[in-house]
């Protein structure tokens, strides 16, 4: 493999680990969050009901998360 | 970084200027994983602050988004404060 060849295979297979790690993450705390949510009494399966609080519950934890991230970013700038 | 597959990448090869290149390439990355490691705990703290009662539907209203913004604002107010009051009583 010849060095650009090398770096670039690097950089991807580093990129593709923290971007497992971040996703990781966010799955256990959305699944946190919306299972405490959607889910008072667990049943013997996931009711349709459930299911659409919880469908409805990721998408707000996920604009939530973009919020957050853009806030905290616009912070550091400010603070340096 | 043990899952990468070190065995078909022969980074110790590379030139210096490339290795640095490299160096950097992952402070970038552990920098980025940082922030959004707080961001998640953030988000965590704040979701539960702000989002309350049953979730009607899968939109963040005005007030949700105002909430989650001061919620960010606030913490890092909060964090400033807790450095300078260590500051202050190490002074003592």
């Amino acid at each position: 493999m010849d060095s650009e060849a090398t770096k670039t295979e690097f950089i991807r297979q580093v990129r593709t680990e923290f971007a497992l790690e971040n996703a990781k993450q966010l799955i256990e705390k959305i699944n946190e969050h919306c299972f405490e949510r959607c889910v008072p009494k667990p049943g013997a399966s996931l009711s349709s009901s459930e299911q659409t609080c919880a469908n409805q519950c990721m998408e707000k934890y996920l604009s939530a998360w973009n919020h957050i991230n853009a806030t905290y970013i616009r912070r550091l700038q400010r603070e340096g | 970084m043990d899952k990468l597959d070190s065995a078909s990448l022969d980074i110790e090869k590379l030139n210096e200027t490339d290795k640095a290149q490299l160096r950097q390439f992952l402070q970038n990355e552990n920098q980025k994983a940082r922030i959004y490691s707080s961001v998640h705990s953030l988000t965590d703290m704040c979701f539960r602050k702000c989002i309350t009662g049953t979730i009607k539907n899968d939109k963040l209203d005005k007030n949700e988004e105002g909430c989650l913004a001061n919620c960010a604002e606030r913490f890092f107010d909060l964090r400033a404060l807790t450095v300078k009051h260590l500051q202050d009583m190490r002074q003592d």
